[in-house]
């Protein structure tokens, strides 16, 4: 590489350096307690997963150029261009990265080691080593947000026949999908497929809520890629619907990441206040069932039920309790898993990671702590509402031939629910 | 011997302090102006108030309970060496100023046989946690995350600890003998008093104060930063 590209490369750091990420650099002292923290480096043993290591490449960039002590006498840092070598190295642990913050959580300073890998992502884009994968299916999202109107109506006839499956389901011949409904109370943002919709609706028709569907589906691959930018458009997408129809609340589905970028991120890239609060499903969920807005069979759930916290939903976005009373409301046997809450092992299918083929090995490798905690409680099923999850932990069962069986919250949900209908919730 | 300890004990010294004091103060003045994230950082649960995310950075900080539960080992020798490491400082001002009560309870040859009891325990301490460290770092499977600052630092740590220690339990000079060496610096009139440049810990001395002014001067451009930077990394937990 040359100079000129190696200086501009370097110079996102620059770009992207704040506060706490110049802190991070700075104090670091490279004492490994993280290493046990990372379900990628327990369950590989490769040391480019250990946190610190992936952190102390954006380290060894920055000394070489931007710290004194590093320009001084760069050999004390092993201080480095962001050269070929680095950049693959960088690219293996990044992208790998599921961004869990598990490590953060154990580290004696709180380092945020996602935080540093996010000017790693910017750092490979610019490079042009950005991932493919992740890069396409956001420019399609984005694309779908600039020009609405060429999917709106294969959007809308196919809600029209979730809307039928939501009839049959409740019993209610009157029982609707609603779009665009200005004034709607709630607009619900799902994932793309009837799965995320079908059980929502169910569960709003009974609990009487006015709502309405999002056009747009709330997964953000602009979030995994690392690219801020177009990750604020995706979530805008909806965001500017909320805004439109004049809403009070925006509910994400159960989802993990789009939760995090709507609740925590959007405020912060877009640098405006929502007038309406943001909310996940489960929140809601908890809300009907405690304030008696729709009822659920105890004993609904039969067999041993454990309930894994996803990341971005658990200790990324403060929601323990809510999906646990949930499950306690269904099920006679609920069995928490070891360690859980904040301490929760990552099932290793976050981070946009098992959108990206070529790290399928390491991450089946990277499950071995939740398959652990699985077996310990002896549960034959498991809720988890995050879809990348459910995807890491059908993957992790069939690997290691669990008897289990991995499911999102709303559809026990809906299956504890009286209903009047002829049709199972589940097809 | 005299020329030594000029150069590490006086003139060393005054460049190490004022290297530390500005290093440091330009340190914190780039943290503090460079623009926050609008992105909050926190892990959860947060505490709700002011006072308890205050309150809770500063048990993170001094306690890190979060890292004595994955890997009790490190935090237990961790702890020794900060703990030890306090006890040494608190020690080291009675060679600005003699503490008050304590002396006046034990008397003068109670307070040294106390003074060289603590300080050769928060000594051995110090060296054991730092052998530990040299060896995890030497030895350990992660051993290639390790860069030359890291040995460097360690390196000049147990230059410090062993001459210190050295001068501990060697020595026969006691604190009111250092103290008259250290006032006179305060004071910018330097003077090395005769009994320590003749003992047998003049030349300990002068190597325990070279280490420390290396130490000193590096650290504001080390990850030992992470004595103050702490603080507001941990604080940005709970945001």
């Amino acid at each position: 590489m040359e100079t000129q590209q190696l200086t501009t490369l370097a110079g996102v750091i620059d770009k992207k350096m704040n506060r706490q990420l110049k802190q991070y650099i700075d104090i670091c002292a490279r004492c490994a307690i993280c290493k046990d923290a990372c379900h990628q480096y327990v369950g590989t043993g490769d040391f480019k997963y250990l946190p610190a290591r992936r952190a102390e490449l954006i380290r060894q960039i920055y000394k070489k150029y931007f710290d004194k002590a590093g320009r001084f006498v760069p050999a004390l840092y092993e201080a480095r261009d962001p050269d070929e070598n680095l950049l693959e190295e960088l690219y293996e642990s990044t992208y790998a990265c599921t961004a869990c913050r598990r490590c953060m959580y154990f580290c004696p300073f709180s380092i945020d080691t996602a935080w540093i890998l996010s000017v790693a992502k910017a750092m490979l884009i610019a490079a042009g080593m950005g991932n493919e994968m992740l890069s396409q299916l956001a420019d399609a999202a984005i694309m779908k947000g600039d020009q609405p109107e060429l999917f709106r109506d294969v959007l809308v006839s196919g809600f029209k026949d979730i809307e039928a499956e939501v009839r049959e389901i409740t019993g209610d011949p009157s029982a609707e999908i609603p779009v665009d409904k200005e004034g709607a109370d709630i607009l619900y943002v799902g994932l793309a497929g009837a799965h995320s919709i079908r059980p929502a609706a169910v569960i709003f028709h009974e609990a009487g809520a006015s709502w309405t569907l999002s056009l747009f589906e709330s997964a953000n691959y602009g979030f995994f890629l690392g690219d801020a930018e177009k990750a604020r458009k995706i979530a805008d997408r909806y965001m500017d619907e909320a805004l439109r129809l004049g809403v009070k609340e925006v509910v994400i589905t159960e989802c993990g990441h789009a939760y995090r970028v709507a609740k925590i991120f959007h405020e912060a890239w877009s640098g405006k206040k929502h007038p309406f609060r943001v909310r996940h499903i489960l929140e809601v969920i908890d809300e009907y069932i405690t304030d008696g807005r729709i009822t659920v069979d105890p004993g609904s759930v039969k067999g041993a039920i454990t309930y894994h916290d996803p990341c971005q939903i658990g200790r990324n976005g403060g929601l323990f309790e809510e999906p646990r009373r949930i499950v306690r409301a269904l099920a006679a046997d609920f069995r928490d898993l070891t360690p859980n809450r904040e301490q929760q092992w990552c099932c290793g299918g976050g981070g946009g990671i098992v959108a990206m083929s070529e790290f399928d090995e390491d991450r089946i490798k990277s499950g071995a702590k939740k398959v652990e905690q699985i077996r310990a409680t002896g549960a034959t099923i498991i809720a988890a509402p995050c879809e990348n999850c459910r995807l890491q932990l059908e993957q992790l069962r069939d690997h290691h031939e669990l008897d289990l069986h991995i499911t999102p919250i709303m559809d026990l949900v809906v299956e504890a629910m009286p209903l009047a209908g002829t049709k199972a919730a589940q097809a | 011997m005299e020329t030594y300890l000029q150069i590490t004990s006086v003139w060393g010294t005054y460049l190490a302090i004022a290297v530390f004091v500005l290093g440091i103060a330009w340190r914190v003045y780039e943290w503090s102006t460079t623009p926050k994230s609008p992105v909050p950082l926190g892990l959860f649960p947060k505490p709700k108030t002011g006072a308890g995310r205050f309150g809770k950075m500063l048990k993170d900080t001094f306690l890190a309970p979060h890292s004595a539960r994955i890997e009790p080992r490190m935090w237990l020798f961790a702890m020794m060496f900060h703990v030890a490491a306090l006890a040494a400082f608190v020690g080291h001002l009675r060679i600005i100023q003699e503490y008050p009560l304590l002396p006046q309870w034990l008397g003068e040859d109670g307070m040294n046989t106390f003074a060289a009891w603590a300080g050769g325990i928060a000594g051995t301490l110090m060296m054991i946690a730092v052998l530990y460290w040299i060896g995890r770092r030497t030895f350990g499977p992660f051993k290639n995350l390790s860069v030359p600052e890291d040995f460097l630092l360690l390196a000049l740590l147990l230059g410090v600890i062993i001459m210190g220690n050295h001068m501990r339990f060697f020595g026969h000079v006691h604190a009111e003998t250092y103290r008259e060496w250290f006032q006179s610096l305060l004071a910018f009139r330097p003077m090395l008093p005769d009994e320590i440049v003749h003992s047998n810990v003049g030349w300990s001395l002068g190597t325990h104060m070279l280490f420390v002014d290396l130490l000193l001067i590096y650290f504001p451009f080390s990850k030992l930063v992470h004595t103050i930077g702490s603080f507001s990394a941990n604080l940005v937990r709970s945001e």
